[in-house]
């Protein structure tokens, strides 16, 4: 049998919210109102650290207009405490304040006015406590802690003989690298609406995971699962920032006590107080031989989670799974610690801990090269884990061949013509002061996928047109466009005459989570068994009206052929029925069993990141200008190649972030640029020149038609690769991000000095 | 007048770029605003006998695009181009932006080399101040409580001067600004007119690096000459840099002499007698 010809996978189709955005109909959950609804707004604590002794909202509900203040008191007939993997974030601060910004308190009126206005007017006494600033005081404390103590989690592994490795190799290095807290910023804000009914609970939200939320909520609320809806509209941006549950539970409890529904929309400064990006410091000792062999690498991070554990438990393990690199190291020990400090609860970010991970890695690498005297590039080649073998001992193998992926982004960028250019304008170039080019390179294999477990159904009607229902959040990603091709091609109907239903807990099938770049691979798994479920009903039906088998039919188009002769889809669906109406329903399970046989191993698959930069360097102020960067993206097999080549763009545009603007500055606990004015995010002038996605189809992904996530591995590369630009520019090394000009100054001023 | 029935509780209310962040914020609270672009007249650029007269709800757009500020004051339309984004251009005003008196301003560095003036109204009186003495500190102006700005006074460099104006930063606002006017006679620096801002809370000219440079042949002025590396070290010292976000006090003073040094030689240049103009 010949290979059939794709129709719509493998097609940059036109999204299937394109117009619905384009003219500004599309629905997020600001745009929504419930009848009754009233307004909501927190009452955020101003101490970072501190022992509640007393919240008086007698005179906020005494105002005319406020329906209800919600505090911890009124935490009652309920669980009072959620979180992802500890349970220890109440819905509001009960004993004491853990962050500046924290929660104590939520009012809801009439109108936002009148609950801004109300929520000046709860008082709430503190008792201050020492604040816990950062990883080093978090490891050194001596007064009251976070938590219990400060440390959240600690995770590790090991293989090898690593002691002995380290006595045996030729030279050792060791070097500590620092990475920044980073806020996400989604263009929309947290927002909730709650409606609380006895026995009910409905919830429009801007979240990840509506299935998680509703589990959330049921548990907190005593609820069975069914008595719990979730709707998730268009969710303007997520980035890990709305992953698990954030604002649900408080803005459900003050719908309760204020017996209608509350709406709960952050503002940036708000969200920027909810969820952000772990800090990380992480050192790295590697042992080599002098021809460049890695021997062994004992690595030691912490994360700071922050106020909360939030998903401070996976990202302390992550980090850790991601430090070694995608090297075959035979001696590996890693160790890492999530700590509490007294600031916003870090959560999920795109990749999560893995940029951090990898800035330490792919920074030592280029240590390592240099000190020894090899081309970067060629010395991580030299030590890439071969195709087939495992990357981390015990887990899944790497599916693609890595050489070959760094070798593709190396021809595209020009690595050796370019690194040799810079070198030879820098050698004629002014001797000292002036401006210094450089070429940088960083290479990643991060685990992804989160877990296999996703659902999915699809109903063909009766005019042959499809509604495929699937539990994906639509956050810009093009989930639902990717999931109507899938659909699409597995039923053999046109992709416009899908439509997709998503992330209505009452309405569509469950799915784990919307995030790890694990929509395509896992959710598309779910469609394709869906859409073939539909298919193979189809041709039992025509065989049925050919009197045929059904390996005998072709299907194609929206129509059944055998022998010349063709039957439309509607037609099969009508006689099944004996009637006008009707509809098939096809269902897909994606379990660690899926028949495929492929989702058995941990992770589900290995997500690449290459990255290439050029950059020129002001030597007299520091500045860095990123001139070129290119990225390479394994889809395994691109679904539509033009939203693989915007998740992994804009990826990269992220972490130009995190590479030469973005930190949270903490002073005793107050965020010192707690806005967008004061906290500079990326602006398409910040975009290199050349910004090329280097699109590798391998089909070797677990997911449909050998297609795996993407969407993260963008991120990792960037500053890495930036940083061992400007080292290669100037010979300076900056261990600290982001790589602001004052940092790089510094650091060229410590290498002339030195 | 308004502002003073108001006494205290009431705010001008320009583009509103500054007020209502420093509002919405919660910095800032004012029981009334009174709408400075709602007084008619008040956006107009127009000459007078000295230069131009900007009015103070004329936006940073406006002065931008305007003929008779381009013309006459091109190096103060360059540098309005050059600030914020186009949303705060088009409706921030100029006159907001130095009564705010944020530390981070380009307009407040640059006007101080114009020599420029601020007309400013009371309810009985009005007065004239120079731009170097309405701003006292950050956020901080010499103007009364009911006092307020109508119109930045702005006169053209002398025949002969040219000028020209950096700024460095990844920040929204500027981390520095540096201005620079000279004016060249028989191959020397007849006159120069320097100031600095964003590094401290309060934009200055630099009358020390002024001196240095004051008679200095323009041919000898290249980045090495030793009258130029003093102005520079000099300008780095009297900066008076202060830490802040946008960094630290030792690497401030080290801009200010690397872009004093950069600004000079690109006002020389447009002057058409020290290079590559
Ligand atoms: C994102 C962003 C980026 C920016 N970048 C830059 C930059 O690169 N360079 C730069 O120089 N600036 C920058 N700014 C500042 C910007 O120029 C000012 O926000 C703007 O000019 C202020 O004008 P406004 O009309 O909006 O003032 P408003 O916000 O309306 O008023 C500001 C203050 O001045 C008072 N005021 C206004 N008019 C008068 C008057 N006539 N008399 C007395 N008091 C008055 C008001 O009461 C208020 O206290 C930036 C601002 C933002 C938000």
């Amino acid at each position: 049998m010949t290979e059939r010809e794709f129709r719509t996978v493998g097609k940059a189709v036109r999204r299937v919210d394109a117009d619905d955005k384009l003219s500004g109909r599309a629905q997020f959950t600001g745009d929504m109102s419930v009848p009754g609804m009233a307004f909501a707004k927190l009452v955020p604590s101003p101490l970072p650290h501190a022992r509640i002794v007393r919240v008086d909202a007698a005179r906020a509900r005494a105002m005319p207009g406020v329906y209800a203040v919600l505090t911890a008191d009124e935490l009652v007939n309920m669980e009072t405490r959620y979180g992802s993997d500890k349970k220890d974030r109440p819905v509001v601060a009960m004993d004491k304040v853990r962050f500046q910004g924290e929660p104590v308190a939520a009012v809801a009126a009439v109108d936002l006015a009148t609950a801004e206005a109300a929520a000046e007017l709860v008082e709430v006494e503190y008792e201050e406590l020492p604040v816990v600033s950062g990883i080093d005081a978090a490891l050194d404390w001596r007064g009251e802690p976070v938590h219990e103590s400060n440390l959240c989690h600690e995770y590790g592994y090991e293989w090898g003989d690593v002691d002995a490795a380290f006595r045996n190799c030729d030279r050792v290095f060791e070097d500590t690298f620092t990475f920044p807290m980073v806020y996400h910023y989604a263009m929309e804000p947290h927002v909730c609406i709650a409606s609380y009914e006895p026995g009910r609970i409905r919830l429009w939200t801007s979240a990840q995971h509506p299935f998680l939320v509703q589990a959330e909520i049921a548990r907190l609320f005593r609820l069975q699962l069914d008595q719990v809806q979730v709707v998730v509209p268009f969710v303007g941006g997520g980035y890990g920032s709305k992953s698990y549950t954030k604002i649900e539970p408080l803005v459900a409890a003050l719908s309760r006590e204020a017996g209608r529904p509350a709406r709960l929309a952050l503002s940036v400064e708000e969200a920027m107080r909810t969820v952000r990006r772990h800090a990380a410091k992480a050192t790295i000792r590697t042992g080599v031989m002098n021809d460049g062999t890695i021997i062994a690498r004992d690595c030691v991070g912490y994360v700071d989670t922050g106020g909360y554990t939030d998903n401070g438990v996976r990202v302390t393990e992550r980090l850790a799974d991601r430090m070694p690199g995608p090297y075959a190291i035979p001696h590996v020990r890693v160790k890492s610690y999530g700590l509490f400090t007294n600031s916003t609860p870090a959560g999920s970010y795109r990749s999560i801990g893995g940029p951090q991970a990898v800035w330490a890695c792919e920074s030592q690498m280029d240590v390592i090269a240099h000190a020894l005297g090899l081309d970067p590039f060629e010395f991580r080649v030299k030590n890439l884990v071969p195709q087939g073998e495992e990357v981390r001992r015990g887990k899944r193998p790497i599916e693609g061949d890595l050489e070959a992926a760094l070798r593709s982004v190396a021809d595209a960028f020009g690595w050796e013509a370019s690194r040799e250019r810079a070198a030879s304008e820098r050698t004629s170039g002014p001797a000292d002061g002036g401006v210094k080019r450089g070429v940088g390179f960083a290479c990643a294999v991060t685990n992804s996928g989160a877990s296999p477990t996703s659902t999915s159904l699809a109903r063909l009607h009766a005019d042959g047109s499809a509604t495929v229902f699937i539990g994906s959040a639509e956050m810009g990603q093009g989930s639902r466009s990717a999931m109507a091709q899938i659909a699409a091609e597995e039923m053999r109907i046109p992709y416009e005459k899908v439509r997709v239903v998503a992330s209505d807990t009452a309405a569509v099938p469950w799915d784990r989570s919307t995030g790890s770049s694990r929509s395509t691979t896992l959710m598309g798994l779910a469609v394709q068994g869906a859409g073939a479920d539909i298919r193979e009903q189809l041709l039992r039906l025509a065989a049925e009206h050919f009197e045929a088998f059904p390996d005998e039919i072709d299907a194609e188009d929206g129509q059944a052929s055998f022998k010349g002769e063709t039957v439309a889809f509607s037609a099969l669906v009508r006689e099944m029925f004996g009637g006008s109406g009707g509809e098939l329903i096809g269902r897909g399970y994606v379990t660690p069993k899926h028949p495929s046989g492929k989702l058995r191993q941990d992770p589900v698959f290995w997500e690449v990141s290459i990255g290439a930069a050029e950059v020129e360097v002001d030597t007299a102020t520091g500045e860095v200008r990123l001139l070129r960067y290119y990225s390479v993206s394994d889809p395994g097999k691109a679904i539509n190649p033009k939203q693989v080549e915007g998740q992994d763009e804009g990826a990269a545009m992220q972490a130009i972030g995190h590479t030469l603007l973005e930190e949270m500055l903490y002073e005793d606990g107050q965020l010192l640029n707690p806005n967008l004015v004061d906290y500079r995010v990326p602006l398409f002038t910040d975009l290199p020149g050349e910004f090329e996605t280097v699109l590798l189809e391998t089909g070797n992904g677990p997911g449909p038609y050998g297609a795996k996530g993407v969407g993260e591995g963008g991120i990792v590369c960037v500053a890495p690769a930036v940083a061992n630009a400007v080292f290669d520019a100037t010979g300076a090394r900056v261990s600290s991000l982001p790589l602001t000009p004052e940092r790089v100054w510094r650091a060229l001023r410590e290498q002339q000095d030195a | 007048m308004l502002l003073a029935q108001e006494s205290g509780a009431a705010a001008l209310y320009a583009g509103g770029t500054e007020l209502l962040l420093a509002m919405k914020s919660g910095l800032l609270a004012y029981d009334a605003l009174i709408n400075v672009k709602s007084i008619a007249g008040l956006d107009a650029v127009a000459a007078d006998d000295r230069g131009v007269v900007i009015g103070a709800s004329a936006t940073h757009s406006a002065v931008e695009r305007d003929a008779l500020a381009r013309e006459r004051l091109p190096l103060l339309a360059e540098v309005e181009h050059s600030v914020a984004n186009a949303r705060v251009r088009n409706v921030g005003t100029l006159a907001g932006n130095l009564c705010f008196a944020e530390p981070h301003s380009d307009p407040a560095t640059l006007l101080l080399i114009y020599e420029a003036e601020l007309d400013a109204q009371g309810p009985s009186a009005s007065r004239r101040i120079p731009v170097g003495e309405l701003q006292t500190n950050s956020y901080e102006t010499s103007l009364a409580p009911d006092e307020m700005v109508t119109a930045v006074r702005v006169p053209p460099f002398p025949a002969g001067m040219s000028g020209a104006y950096s700024k460095f930063g990844r920040h929204h606002r500027p981390t520095l600004g540096v201005a620079a006017a000279v004016a060249v006679e028989d191959g020397r620096v007849a006159d120069v007119r320097i100031a600095i801002g964003c590094v401290s809370p309060v934009a200055r000219r630099l009358p020390r690096s002024e001196d240095v440079l004051r008679g200095e042949r323009v041919d000898g002025l290249a980045a090495d000459a030793p009258a130029l590396r003093e102005a520079c070290r000099l300008a780095a010292e009297d900066a008076d840099a202060v830490a802040d976000l946008h960094g630290e006090a030792d690497y401030k003073a080290h801009l200010a002499r690397v872009f004093l040094e950069r600004t000079l030689l690109r006002a020389l240049g447009r002057n058409g007698s020290g290079g590559d103009a």
